[in-house]
C-alpha cells in the first residue's frame, strides 16, 4: 500500500479545456479518497494522471516519495476499474482475471490459487469459465474489480465503476466495494459524480470543478461545513436567502434581509466578513422542525404551505415566506397540505453562512 | 506538442510501425511517382514547362474548336446505320478523359442515388432480386465486359439483333462507339459504387430525424430535399468521388473497345494514351517519349485534387457521429401495384443492362459466341478446360495468385501499423499519415506503373529491382500499395470498434505496448484484419494497370490481368478471346466467394469500395 501525492498537476486539453489546474494532494496510506465533481471537471482525468495513462502538463505525482510521473503506465503497479469495465471480450472471465499474472510470470498454480481466491472474494466463483458477454452488468462489474484486485496493486482506481448498473445493484455495490477497501487495507481512489454515492463510500472526498479542487475533507466536512457557494450547492438540496450582514460575533453571522433575519455559522474562517458584507443563508431541508413558536423567535419562519409531496421516509414540503420560498423535510406523521400556515425552525449551528463574493480567497 | 510528449508516446511499437509505413509508401509510392514528376517538369537538363506547354498547344490533347458531330447517318451494303461516336464528340485528349469522367460521374450518381433510394425505403416484390442483381456489375472481369459491350453495341451486335432483325422496331442499325461507348460501358461498370455509398448511407440515417421533419410538416420530395438527401450527401460524394478517379484511370473500357472496333476516338484518352506509349516504347526506358509524364502528371493532380477536396468535405460533413446509436427500424414503405411495377421497371433496365457484361462473359465462355454472330449456338467447355491445359495460362494463375497472396500478407502488416498508429497514438504528423494511407486510391494505376519503371530502371538497375529483370517482383509491391487503402481501412474500422478502454487495462496490469499490441488489440480486430486481406488478396488479382503495363516488360511473369489484355487487345485468334472469358469466371467466382466468406462467416458489412 502507498502514500499518492499530486504536486502541482496541471493538464490542458487542446490549448483550452482546464482538466486539472494546479493541483496539489496528498491520499494517505489505505484512504478511500473519492474525486467528486460535474462531468467535465477534470476528475477521471486526474484519475488517469495517476495510472499513467495520461500525462501531465505540469507538476509531478509521487507513490510513497517516489517520483513517478515519468513512469509508464505498465511499471505502475495500479489496479483499474474502467467506467465500461472494458473486459476482453475474446477472453473468459479466469483468462482476464489472470492476465496480470501472467504477465507477473508467475506458476501455473500461483496463478490458479490466486483467481480462484479473488473469485471467492468477488463472489464469482463457479464462472471462470464464462466470457464477459455471458455475464450481468453487476457480474462483468465484480469481474473488472477481481482483475485490477488479483495483481494485488499498490492503488486501486476505480473510475464510475457504479455508474452502469441500475439504481438498486449500485447500492449494493458500493457497499460490497467499501467492505472489500476495509478488508484489503488497499489505497483507493474512487471517481464519481454522484454525490450520495461519494459520501456513503469515501474517507474523505475531494470536490472538483474546473480542473480545481474546491474542497477537501470528510463527507461530514463537506457536507455541514463547506467552504465555499460550489461546494455547498453542489452537495444536497437547499434553500439560499441573500441578505447583507447585520451583526458578527466570532463566526456567527446574523443575516438581515427585507423581512427578516437569519443567524448562522460562516463555515469558512478564511473569509472576513464585515457588517454590511453581501452574503448567503444555505438552508438545507433536514434541518427544520416544525415548532408552535410564531416568526418572531429567531430562526422561526412562519409561512403557507406551496407544495407537498411525500417521499417516504419524510415529507418534503415548500413553504411560501413572503418573497422567498424554502424546502424543508418533515416528519412522515405531519399532516401538511396546500396552503395550510406553518412554522419552521432550524438551530443556528444548522444554518451556513457564506458571502456572495468569493473571489478573494482563491 | 513538446519534444517530451513525442518521446513518450514514440515507443519502440509506435517507431516500428510508422518505419514500415512510412518506407513502404515513399518507396514504393512517393519515390517512383515524384521521380517521374520530376521527370516531366525537366526538359534537356533543366527546370521547364517545355512538355505542358506542347500538350497544351497540340489539338490532339486539347482540340479547338471541339469536334462535335455525334452521329452519322450511312447506308451500306448491310441496310442503313446510325454511328455514334466515330466522329465526334472528341476535345482532344485531355479534355476528352475529363469529359468521359464527369459524365460516367453524373450518370453513376443519378442511377445510383435512385437505385438506393428504392431499395433502402421500399419493399416491393422480387426486391430481393435486385439486391443480389445490382451487385453484380462490381465483379471485376477486367476487358472481357468491355469487350462484350463492344459486341452487344456493334453494327453485328445483340442489341441490333434484337431492335433491328427480330423487333424490327428501328429502321436503321446502331453503332455506338469512341466516347459514348466509353461513357456507357464505364458508366454500367461504376455506377454501384454510388448505389452501395448511398444505399448505406441512407440506411444509417437515424429515421428520428426524418420523422421529425415528417411531424413539423415536411412530407415526399421536399422531406427528401432538405433532410434525407443532405444527411446522405457525404456518403454520396465519396462515391461519386470516387467513380471519377476511377473512371480516369480505367482502362478497361477503351482496351475492350479496341478489341471489339479496332481503332478509334475511345482510344483518345489519356490513360489508353500512356498506357499505348509505354508499350510501344518497350525495349528502353529512353524511348518512352517525355511528354507522357506530363500527361501522368495531369492526371494525377486532378485525381488528387478530387481526392483531397473529397477527404476534407467528408470529414468536415461526418454526420454519422450526429446519432446517438441504439437500434431503429428502418423507414420502409410497402409500395403500391403502380409504385411496384415502376420500381421493377426501372430497376430491371438499370440492373439487367450493368450486368450484362458479367452474364455475356459466362456465354462467351461457355458458348461459341465468339464466332457465331449475333446469338450463340453451341455450349461447350473447351475454353474452361484450357485454363487447366494451356500452359501461358497456367503459368498467369500461379503467377497471379504468387503476387497477389505476398502482397496480402505485405499488407497485413502495413496496413495494421497503420490503422493503429492512426487510430491509438496522438504523434505529429498523423492526419500526414492518414492521407499518405489512403492516397493510393486516387493514384491512378497507369501513374504508378509508368513512376515505377522510370524509378526502378534508372536507380536500380540489374538488381532484383529492375523491372526489366523482375516485374514480379514490382508488381507485389504495387498491388500492396496499391490495395493498402481497402484493407488498412477495414482494419482501422475494427480498432474504432474497440475501446481504448480494452488495451488501457491491459497496460494497466503490466502488460507493455508491444504485448497490449498482440494479446489485446490484434486478437480483437482479427476477422477485420481476415476479411480485409480475403477481400485485398482479390482485389490483388483484378489489378490492371500496372500489371499489364510492367508484365509487357517480361511476359512470362504476367499476372492473369496481363494475359486477359493481350488477347483482348490483339483480338487476332479468336479462340483466346473466349479463353480470357473463362479466366474472367475465375476471377469474378474467387470474388464471390471472398465476399461471402467476409459478409457470412465474418460477419464483416465491408462494402466492396467503401471510402
Amino acid at each position: 500500500m502507498v502514500v499518492v501525492r499530486l504536486e502541482n498537476i496541471t493538464k490542458i486539453f487542446e490549448k483550452k479545456v482546464v482538466a486539472a489546474d494546479h493541483i496539489t494532494l496528498t491520499i494517505k496510506d489505505g484512504e478511500f479518497f473519492t474525486f467528486l465533481g460535474p462531468s467535465g471537471c477534470g476528475k477521471t482525468t486526474l484519475l488517469r494522471i495517476i495510472a499513467g495513462l495520461e500525462h501531465p502538463d505540469e507538476g509531478k505525482v509521487y507513490f510513497d516519495e517516489v517520483d513517478i510521473t515519468e513512469m509508464p503506465p505498465y511499471k505502475r503497479e495500479t489496479g483499474m476499474v474502467f467506467q465500461n469495465y472494458a473486459l476482453w471480450p475474446h477472453m473468459t472471465v479466469y483468462e482476464n482475471i489472470a492476465y496480470g499474472l501472467k504477465i507477473r510470470k508467475l506458476s501455473k498454480d500461483e496463478i490458479h490459487k490466486r483467481v480462484m481466491e479473488v473469485l471467492d472474494l468477488v463472489k464469482l466463483r463457479g464462472l471462470e469459465n464464462r466470457f464477459p458477454t455471458q455475464l450481468s452488468g453487476g457480474q462483468q462489474q465484480r469481474v473488472a474489480l477481481a482483475r485490477a484486485l488479483v495483481i494485488r496493486p499498490k492503488v486501486l482506481l476505480l473510475d464510475e465503476p457504479l455508474s452502469n448498473l441500475d439504481a438498486k445493484l449500485r447500492i449494493e455495490m458500493r457497499e460490497e466495494i467499501k467492505q472489500l477497501q476495509r478488508k484489503l487495507g488497499i489505497t483507493t481512489i474512487y471517481v464519481t459524480h454522484d454525490q450520495e454515492e461519494a459520501m456513503v463510500i469515501s474517507d474523505r472526498i475531494a470536490v472538483m470543478r474546473y480542473g480545481r479542487i474546491m474542497q477537501t475533507g470528510t463527507p461530514e466536512d463537506v457536507y455541514k461545513r463547506p467552504e465555499n457557494l460550489f461546494v455547498a450547492t453542489f452537495l444536497g438540496r437547499y434553500s439560499l436567502i441573500n441578505g447583507i450582514v447585520d451583526n458578527i460575533n466570532g463566526n456567527r453571522v446574523v443575516l438581515k434581509f427585507s423581512w427578516g433575519k437569519v443567524t448562522g455559522v460562516l463555515t469558512n474562517n478564511r473569509y472576513r466578513l464585515t457588517k454590511g458584507d453581501e452574503a448567503v443563508a444555505i438552508l438545507r431541508p433536514e434541518i427544520f422542525k416544525v415548532t408552535k413558536k410564531n416568526g418572531e423567535e429567531m430562526n422561526t419562519f412562519t409561512g403557507n404551505v406551496e407544495w407537498v409531496s411525500f417521499v417516504g421516509p419524510y415529507i418534503q414540503a415548500r413553504i411560501k415566506l413572503n418573497s422567498h420560498s424554502i424546502l424543508v423535510n418533515l416528519d412522515p406523521w405531519v399532516k401538511a397540505s396546500i396552503g395550510m400556515p406553518i412554522s419552521v425552525h432550524a438551530s443556528i449551528n444548522d444554518i451556513i453562512i457564506l458571502p456572495s463574493k468569493e473571489g478573494e480567497v482563491f | 506538442m513538446n519534444i517530451a510528449t513525442l518521446k513518450r508516446e514514440l515507443d519502440p511499437l509506435t517507431i516500428v510501425q510508422v518505419t514500415i509505413v512510412v518506407f513502404m509508401l515513399t518507396f514504393f509510392l512517393l519515390a517512383p511517382v515524384i521521380f517521374m514528376i520530376i521527370r516531366a517538369f525537366n526538359y534537356n537538363g533543366s527546370p521547364s514547362l517545355y512538355y505542358f506547354q506542347s500538350l497544351i498547344q497540340d489539338p490532339d490533347f486539347i482540340k479547338f474548336p471541339p469536334e462535335l458531330t455525334w452521329y452519322e447517318y450511312r447506308s451500306t451494303a448491310f441496310g442503313d446505320i446510325l454511328i455514334i461516336g466515330r466522329i465526334g464528340p472528341d476535345f482532344g485528349l485531355i479534355l476528352n478523359t475529363i469529359f468521359i469522367s464527369a459524365m460516367v460521374s453524373l450518370f453513376s450518381l443519378i442511377l445510383g442515388v435512385i437505385s438506393a433510394f428504392i431499395m433502402a425505403r421500399y419493399i416491393f416484390p422480387g426486391k430481393n432480386i435486385f439486391r443480389v442483381i445490382l451487385l453484380i456489375p462490381l465483379l471485376a472481369t477486367p476487358f472481357v465486359n468491355a469487350y462484350i459491350i463492344g459486341k452487344v453495341l456493334g453494327t453485328g451486335g445483340l442489341l441490333n439483333y434484337i431492335l433491328h432483325d427480330f423487333l424490327k422496331v428501328i429502321p436503321f442499325r446502331i453503332l455506338i462507339t469512341g466516347i459514348p461507348a466509353v461513357i456507357l460501358i464505364q458508366t454500367l461498370s461504376f455506377f454501384p459504387i454510388v448505389y452501395l455509398n448511398s444505399l448505406s448511407s441512407f440506411i444509417n440515417i437515424d429515421p428520428s430525424l426524418e420523422e421529425q421533419a415528417e411531424n413539423l410538416g415536411a412530407s415526399g420530395f421536399k422531406l427528401f430535399r432538405t433532410v434525407t438527401f443532405p444527411l446522405a450527401l457525404p456518403g454520396i460524394s465519396a462515391g461519386v468521388a470516387l467513380v471519377f478517379i476511377f473512371s480516369m484511370e480505367d482502362l478497361g473500357a477503351p482496351i475492350g473497345l479496341s478489341g471489339a472496333f479496332g481503332e478509334g476516338l475511345h482510344q483518345k484518352i489519356m490513360s489508353f494514351y500512356v498506357y499505348d506509349e509505354f508499350r510501344r516504347g518497350i525495349g528502353t526506358i529512353e524511348q518512352v517519349h517525355p511528354s507522357i509524364y506530363a500527361i501522368a502528371v495531369l492526371m494525377l493532380t486532378i485525381a488528387i485534387i478530387i481526392f483531397l477536396m473529397i477527404k476534407k468535405y467528408v470529414s468536415m460533413r461526418s454526420y454519422a457521429m450526429l446519432s446517438k446509436g441504439g437500434r431503429w427500424s428502418p423507414r420502409v414503405r410497402r409500395l403500391g401495384l403502380k409504385g411496384s411495377i415502376m420500381a421493377i421497371i426501372f430497376l430491371s433496365i438499370v440492373s439487367i443492362s450493368a450486368s450484362f457484361p458479367q452474364i455475356g462473359v459466362v456465354i462467351l465462355a461457355l458458348t461459341n459466341w465468339a464466332i457465331s454472330g449475333s446469338l450463340p449456338t453451341k455450349f461447350t467447355l473447351e475454353f474452361l478446360s484450357q485454363l487447366a491445359m494451356k500452359r501461358d495460362v497456367i503459368q498467369s494463375i500461379t503467377n497471379s495468385l504468387f503476387y497477389s497472396s505476398i502482397a496480402t500478407l505485405l499488407m497485413i502488416l502495413v496496413g495494421t501499423s497503420a490503422a493503429y498508429v492512426i487510430s491509438r497514438r496522438k504523434i505529429l504528423g498523423r492526419d500526414a499519415l492518414d492521407v499518405l494511407v489512403t492516397m493510393p486510391v486516387a493514384i491512378p494505376g497507369i501513374i504508378v506503373a509508368v513512376g515505377y519503371l522510370l524509378f526502378f530502371a534508372t536507380t536500380f538497375s540489374l538488381t532484383p529491382l529492375d523491372p526489366f529483370i523482375n516485374p514480379g517482383l514490382l508488381l507485389i509491391f504495387s498491388y500492396s500499395v496499391r490495395r493498402l487503402p481497402f484493407s488498412a481501412r477495414s482494419i482501422f474500422a475494427g480498432f474504432q470498434q474497440v475501446h481504448v478502454s480494452l488495451e488501457e487495462a491491459a497496460l494497466n496490469l503490466g502488460a507493455s505496448r508491444v504485448r497490449t499490441f498482440f494479446t489485446i488489440a490484434i486478437p480483437l480486430i482479427i476477422t477485420n484484419v481476415l476479411s480485409g486481406s480475403l477481400l485485398s488478396l482479390v482485389y490483388s488479382m483484378n489489378e490492371v494497370s500496372t500489371s499489364i503495363t510492367l508484365s509487357n516488360l517480361n511476359p512470362s511473369q504476367g499476372p492473369i490481368t496481363y494475359y486477359m489484355s493481350r488477347v483482348i487487345y490483339a483480338s487476332g485468334a479468336v479462340g483466346t478471346v473466349s479463353v480470357a472469358a473463362a479466366l474472367g469466371i475465375l476471377l469474378m467466382i474467387a470474388q464471390v466467394i471472398s465476399i461471402s466468406i467476409s459478409n457470412y462467416i465474418f460477419k464483416q458489412k465491408v462494402a466492396f469500395l467503401g471510402v
